[in-house]
């Protein structure tokens, strides 16, 4: 990685350059990182290092490897944004152009720069177009609502781009910023693999682009895809790569490569918050909830993905937290479908379903494509008892995005809620396929085939083999299988797992009914095995608990000792318990 | 969160009908205000013949596809004699000189002026006046009112479409690239486009070859194909030289003519050429009318070409749900497992299975808070038995049955119960415990102590029982259906096993075989005086289209010497009438089933007459596959009857007929053709072959394919019994039997018994084949296998014949009381062996003397060998010849002996060296 005084400069520059084309969100993402970058303390005053000292102390408790101070992993193919046309001879006409736009007059600014034929002013144009017919389209969305409910709204201006941008590619005349909207339109049109190569294009000419970076990980659906990409080493690869794997579920390596980007940039909310989303998903909530608390210390005016942090506190059941952070961002900004996530959520906790459903609702009209506010809404409905509202939700949430395996996983419990366990298992599989390693699908699909309607024990002791493989912390998986071995009378297999879930209830000092019904079977069989050590073990363990099992055990232990005093122990009969 | 749909019948007002309603002007021009343009018409037949004209197009105006403007002038020009120029120039000015939206409020607030109102006491002489309430007038009134209902932002949409709607006929040129379907047919119809092009006038004279080409580039052109038609057949009187096109499509054939369909439905929904979004109730139809293309026709509907639609559909009307249940239906029928199954999935986690499924009647319970997932299940279900896995269908109807008995939907409870009953008829099931597990509900509360045909027949009569009481009647007549097939092979013990027992005839009653038939046919008569329950009216509206989809040309092949004339004779069956597809389909299948039927109880005229019936009347409303068996039949008949050289000969129309329908069935037929001539031929190494390809047809999972599955090992062991390895045929044929008995199929039974006695006769071990033949012979008493017996009694007398000439009476006996059958119902074969065995039983017999009455021995002789050659059996052929130069030997005629003892020569020769043999018609294989 460059150092930390070039990353600086690099981005300096990329601020006014993107900010100057208008690309306001990139620019303010490379301004977020721009702060982000440890300060050097010997330039700045103590107030400003105080600023940053608060995001540190986190950043020491959570690392668990320290990067040494920043290794040189490759050459950056570019070193400084380059200044292509001089600033100075800014046309009169592109003032006015980036004014009408900033007041959000698309059409006007492009009419104005229609005559000009600088790069620059290019760019602008087609960017100012595009957004007019974005924005058109959008108009005319609610407009054609006609006869089949939806329209076909189009962005009109996408074939004129598109003409246009590809005739400016052939003659080599675009500058990555085209590029990037050329990737755009291509996109929008449907021509993945052409949007591909000219993304690649855009950003390893022009790196510090974020929106063509991002535009590019939505093109990467799978693994191979991301691979064969042909990309120049910089420093802002390693964003995207993060960014990259954490779409494509692989939360470790997003991780590391996160950790290793806090090395320069140390204070960077969004290494944050998308460490928080990672961790989220490895299911870590303690650690994310420490991040977000450190975030809102920074950022008290954040709401960008403040929905995962109300996620955490709704599985954490803290009430009072997440009514404060629903009035905070009520209060910030009442119209982002985050903040009507985190209502919905709130009421949902509140057990208020209803009102948790307009809410969601809400967040939907605003986004109609918030994955997770289908998901939840799902929830709610299945809390309803309105299962067929509950699965219409769940199946827009995976005709989304068809690897949320928690929509999945949904849909088979709503299915199986209405008595059709069999149909849910299509669902189940899914889910299970999408999330190998989560135990809590394999216990679902387990509980789907021992159904008393299904009664598919085998089918269901490989599903619960396989959650108890994968880290089982409710601990359900070990006993159901030894169970169903009960049941089918494989009692040396029962034997095998009632004595593997009682050891990991010694380990975690857990008590209950399923201990006992562990050291009862245990004691039984062992008996019959002719053990009686063993089985006395068990037994005397027994004794300790109230209830009828200690009177069974008592009994137990009186055949074995009448066995084994005097009498051969061979034809003894067995004291009915 | 139910898809909101919008209520039907939506009247829109679109580019093309802004055309029409100024067609209309000029037709009835406004009397107040001065005529912008001079009454044009030169004679009143002329003005007539416009008027008709609107009138086919303001009735047409419901159909899902728009003609675009370029069509709808060359109807005009078509129509408009010496006026055409004025007319289109008129129009196109018309429509381009409305630019603004003020122009639009203009034009419609003229348009009132047509309207002949209340208050129009004085008519000026020669003023035409449209009644408001004539078709014209109500079609103009929606119009207006469609008009007036629109908002500002509407009235913009309008006028941006009738940009564009001009700009397309003005320039032809594509501003999108049309989707491209990556459909085979798509070359054929680019030829054909090419073919047209001097028979379309183009509108504008300033086309320039660039975009000439590019119209046939973009395959834009074809407009003759639909919606025109529709009009032209419409008006009687007008000649149109669209005659000439429509030749051109039959030649295409079917898959052409569907090419043509999807890109007409595609210029109808493409969002960027056309844009004419059609209401929410015609597009239903126009699916409807889909899903049952694709039932029909099966495989050889386009794939691809109809998925892209799909697609497109979906992306432009993402609450139309039916969308998913038709790409079901699409995958489903091309045998893709996975994406049937994501889309059926889909399609009821939308919809809930809410969408107006068809047999769900709108009466009962329809705001059910559950929704309709039984109907899901229902679904899941016949898509398992559809890819062969019983199992799994048998687990997701049951579970059916238990949902629709929770929700009480007793609709949905019969039609399972009507499919369990039909995959327990299909597969094989050896034993309950096998297939079934111990949740098995419905057949288990029965009692396990029943057979599983026990079982079937209960289940069967309670189906029958509840679908009768809910008035289903098609799913009533479908179950007699069943019912029949069901008492055609088997035959009913008394249920209980206790208590007195009454003396049974173990037999099958044909009888009531015939009454399930014949009751399961009253279905239509309850049809011609209902009114249809079916949503049609989505349906309805595209019927102008569907009447012309269907290709006129003969459908019956002309099979016997029935020439092409005949064949118009059946275009009522293209007219929309009155009888539901499902009905007529039901009807059509009785008429399968009873060719079946007598195919099963040897009447060979009867059998053929029914399939006969069902290809000629049935054809159009039956899918594609039963056709094929229809055509198998009569296929079958004709190798029987005349030999293989003209099966052949219609088995080549046929499978020109059927392209790539149902490939399985005919490619069936066609092994089997092979099979058979190759035995007869002495083609062993052929016959194997086919028999190893048979094979391969058939599923590998156990209980599914039955048939098949027999069938080849059938012809396995009898062509192991044509290379004489009596051993290894026995083997087969025993293992067969064994298989049979295990899955109960009796009348398959009979025929390996009889197999076993032949291969025991030709082993020479005739004491031991008589018991084969003896058990043979009481199967087919029992099932009523009339010519099957008599066949066994021919094998029954051979075997007496070769025991020794002191049984050739009783060998003569049986063969005398199996001959009039025989000679009835039976094939060449069957008769030729009788023959051979009549005059076998005469030789041998010590008191019959040749030299007394030698015509009674060579007259059959002569009958089996003409026979023979037809089929060009060589092994009896020249067994008859051998006998023929044995009775002349003894007579001593020499001339005649040395004759047929050539003959025999020559079948010998050609039995003993297959290969030297050029036969033309193996090169089909």
């Amino acid at each position: 990685m460059s150092s930390k005084e070039s990353c600086r400069n690099e981005l300096r520059t990329a601020i006014c350059q993107l900010s100057d084309r208008c690309l306001y969100s990139a620019a303010k993402w490379a301004a977020e990182q721009l702060v982000g970058i440890e300060q050097d303390p010997a330039k700045f005053t103590p107030s400003h290092t105080r600023f940053q000292l608060g995001s540190s102390s986190i950043r020491r408790r959570f690392r668990t490897n320290e990067i040494a101070s920043t290794p040189t992993a490759g050459v950056s193919s570019v070193s400084t944004p380059m200044l292509e046309e001089d600033e100075a001879i800014d046309g009169d006409f592109y003032l006015l152009a980036k004014s009408y736009f900033d007041c959000r007059e698309y059409r006007r600014a492009a009419h104005v720069l229609r005559d000009q034929t600088r790069k620059k002013a290019v760019f602008l144009r087609c960017y100012a177009l595009y957004l007019a017919g974005e924005k058109r389209k959008e108009e005319e969305m609610i407009e054609l609502e006609g006869p089949l409910g939806k329209s076909d709204a189009v962005n009109h201006e996408l074939v004129y781009l598109e003409r246009e941008l590809s005739m400016l590619r052939k003659n080599g005349t675009v500058d990555p910023f085209g590029l990037y909207l050329y990737g755009l339109v291509l996109n929008k049109k449907g021509s993945e693999n052409l949007a591909r190569t000219v993304l690649v294009e855009s950003v390893n000419s022009y790196p510090w682009n974020w929106n063509a970076w991002t535009e590019l990980q939505s093109l990467c659906t799978t693994i191979d895809i991301l691979n064969s990409l042909n990309l120049n080493y910089h420093w802002m690869k390693d964003f995207f790569l993060a960014n990259a794997y954490q779409e494509l579920r692989m939360h470790n390596e997003s991780l590391g490569k996160y950790e290793y980007l806090q090395g320069t940039f140390s204070f960077s909310n969004y290494i944050q918050a998308q460490i928080a989303k990672a961790q989220y998903s490895l299911r870590e909530f303690e650690q994310v909830e420490v991040i977000f608390e450190e975030l809102l210390r920074n950022d008290p005016y954040r709401v960008e993905d403040m929905d995962m942090y109300s996620n955490v506190l709704y599985a954490k059941e803290c009430f009072s937290t997440l009514s404060y952070l629903a009035h905070r961002v009520f209060l910030t900004d009442k119209y982002r479908p985050e903040s009507c996530f985190i209502i919905g959520n709130y009421y949902s906790l509140k057990g208020q379903h209803e009102k948790s459903v307009v809410y969601f609702r809400r967040a939907l009209k605003l986004n109609k494509n918030y994955l997770s506010a289908w998901t939840l809404m799902g929830h709610e409905y299945v809390e309803m008892k309105n299962t067929p509202a509950a699965v219409d939700a769940y199946r827009r949430a995976v005709d989304i995005n068809p690897c949320d395996y928690r929509a999945w996983y949904g849909l088979g419990q709503a299915y199986e809620m209405m008595g059709m366990p069999y149909y849910a298992l299509h669902y189940f599989r899914k889910s299970v396929f999408l999330q190998p390693n989560d135990s809590r699908l394999w216990i679902a699909m387990g509980q789907c085939y021992e159904t008393d309607q299904l009664q598919m024990l085998e089918d269901a002791i490989k599903c619960y083999k396989r959650a108890a493989n994968c880290n089982d912390t409710e601990a359900i998986a070990l006993h159901q299988i030894a169970k169903l071995s009960k049941d089918l009378k494989r009692s040396e297999e029962a034997a095998f797992y009632y004595k593997k879930d009682l050891e990991r209830m010694e380990a975690e000092e857990r008590e209950g009914p399923n201990l006992v019904e562990a050291l009862l079977f245990l004691a039984t069989y062992y008996k019959s095995q002719k053990r009686f050590e063993e089985a006395e073990i068990y037994c005397t363990r027994l004794l300790d608990y109230t209830g009828p099992e200690k009177e069974t055990a008592k009994s137990l232990l009186r055949g074995m000792r009448k066995a084994q005093s005097g009498f051969s122990s061979i034809d003894i009969e067995h004291l009915p318990p | 969160m139910a898809a909101m749909l919008k209520p039907p019948g939506n009247f829109s007002v679109t580019p093309h009908k802004v055309s029409v309603c100024i067609v209309l002007q000029i037709y009835a021009p406004p009397a107040q205000i001065t005529l912008p343009f001079p009454f044009p018409f030169s004679s009143i037949a002329q003005h007539n013949r416009l008027g008709m004209f609107l009138l086919a197009l303001t009735k047409s105006c419901d159909d899902i596809f728009e003609p675009k403007l370029d069509e709808l002038i060359t109807q005009l020009r078509e129509i408009g004699g010496e006026l055409d120029h004025w007319l289109s120039d008129h129009l196109t000015c018309r429509l381009s000189s409305l630019s603004s939206p003020d122009d639009l409020f203009n034009f419609f607030s003229d348009l009132r002026g047509i309207l002949a109102g209340p208050d129009s006491g004085v008519v000026v002489d020669d003023q035409i006046i449209l009644d408001s309430n004539s078709n014209l007038g109500v079609f103009l009134r929606r119009c207006i009112l469609a008009f007036n209902l629109l908002s500002f932002e509407g009235v913009c949409h309008l006028l941006t479409n009738i940009g564009t709607y001009c700009k397309e006929a003005l320039s032809s040129c594509p501003t999108y690239e049309l989707p491209h379907l990556d459909d085979s047919s798509n070359e054929v119809e680019a030829l054909l486009v090419y073919e047209n092009m001097d028979l379309e006038n183009f509108v504008f004279d300033k086309v320039t070859e660039e975009t000439e080409a590019r119209k046939m580039a973009s395959e834009k052109v074809s407009f003759h194909i639909h919606a025109p038609k529709a009009l032209f057949g419409l008006i009687e009187d007008i000649e149109v030289s669209a005659e000439l096109k429509f030749k051109h499509r039959e030649k295409t054939g079917e898959a052409s003519s569907f090419a043509h369909h999807m890109k007409d439905t595609l210029r109808g929904i493409d969002p960027n050429g056309g844009i004419f979004l059609r209401t929410n109730w015609q597009i239903q139809g126009y699916l409807c009318e889909q899903a049952d293309a694709i039932e029909k026709h099966s495989c050889s509907f386009p794939l691809n070409a109809f998925e892209s639609i799909l697609r497109q559909l979906q992306k432009l009307a993402p609450e139309l749900h039916r969308v998913h249940f038709l790409r079901y239906l699409n995958n489903l029928y091309h045998n893709d497992y996975p994406a049937s199954l994501e889309n059926l999935h889909c399609y009821f986690d939308y919809s809930a299975g809410a969408e107006g499924f068809d047999f769900v009647q709108p009466t009962s319970s329809a705001s059910n808070s559950f929704g309709r997932y039984e109907i899901a299940l229902l679904c899941l279900g016949m898509m398992h038995f559809h890819f062969g896995h019983p199992k799994q269908a048998l687990e997701v109807l049951t579970e059916a049955v238990r949902v629709s008995q929770q929700q009480s939907n007793d609709t949905c409870l019969a039609y399972t119960l009507a499919a369990i009953c039909n995959l327990l008829s299909a597969i094989g099931i050896s034993s309950t415990t096998e297939i079934l597990g111990s949740s098995y509900g419905p057949v288990t509360s029965i009692g396990t102590s029943l057979s599983i045909q026990q079982q079937l027949f209960v289940l069967l009569r309670r189906s029958l029982k509840r679908a009768d009481g809910l008035k289903l009647k098609r799913l009533v007549a479908s179950n007699r259906l069943a019912m029949a097939k069901f008492g055609l092979t088997h035959v009913q013990r008394p249920l209980l096993s206790f208590g007195p027992k009454a003396s049974m005839k173990l037999k099958t009653c044909p009888v009531n075989v015939c009454k399930e038939l014949r009751l399961s046919s009253h279905l239509i008569s309850e049809f011609s005086t209902e009114s249809s329950i079916m949503i049609t009216d989505g349906v309805f509206s595209t019927a102008w289209l569907k009447n012309l989809q269907k290709p006129m040309g003969s459908l019956v092949l002309s099979l016997e010497n029935a020439s092409g004339a005949n064949s118009n004779a059946f275009h009522f069956c293209a007219q929309p009438n009155s009888i539901p597809g499902s009905v007529l389909q039901l009807l059509g299948s009785s008429y399968l089933l009873r060719a079946t039927a007598w195919e099963i109880y040897g009447s060979a005229p009867l059998a053929r007459i029914n399939a006969l019936v069902y290809a000629t009347c049935f054809s159009n409303a039956s899918s594609s596959a039963d056709v094929a068996l229809a055509y198998t039949k009569l296929i079958q008949h004709l190798a029987v009857f005349k030999g293989h050289r003209e099966a052949f000969a219609a088995l080549k129309l046929v499978e020109e007929k059927f392209c790539s329908i149902s490939k399985s069935r005919i490619l069936l037929l066609k092994l089997q053709l092979l099979h058979e001539r190759a035995l007869h031929l002495g083609h062993l190494k052929l016959a194997q072959q086919v028999c190893d390809e048979l094979g391969v047809l058939a599923s590998s999972v156990t209980g599914v394919d039955m048939e098949l599955k027999t069938e080849a090992s059938l012809r396995h062991a009898r062509t192991l019994l044509a290379a004489n390895q009596f051993g290894q045929a026995a083997a087969v044929a025993h293992s067969l039997f064994c298989m049979c008995y295990k899955f109960n199929l009796q009348v398959e039974n009979a025929t390996v018994l009889l197999l076993l006695a032949e291969i025991h006769k030709k082993s020479g071990n005739a004491v031991l084949g008589l018991p084969y033949a003896l058990a043979s012979l009481s199967f087919c008493q029992s099932f009523n296998l009339d010519l099957l017996k008599a066949s066994a009694t021919l094998t029954l007398a051979e075997l007496w014949l070769s025991l020794g000439s002191n049984h050739a009476e009783r060998a003569s006996i049986l063969v005398q009381g199996a001959l009039p059958m025989i000679l009835g119902h039976g094939g060449l074969e069957l008769r030729s062996r009788a023959y051979i065995a009549e005059a076998k039983c005469y030789l041998s017999n010590p008191s019959f003397s040749v030299f007394e009455n030698s015509e009674v021995v060579l007259d059959p002789l002569r009958q089996a060998t003409e026979e023979l050659e037809i089929l060009e059996y060589h092994e009896l052929a020249a067994e008859a010849f051998y006998l023929i130069a044995m009775v002349f030997d003894k007579l001593g005629q020499l001339e005649e002996r040395e004759e047929a003892a050539a003959s025999f020569m020559k079948h010998v020769k050609a039995l003993e060296n297959p290969q030297n043999e050029q036969d033309p018609l193996f090169n089909i294989h």
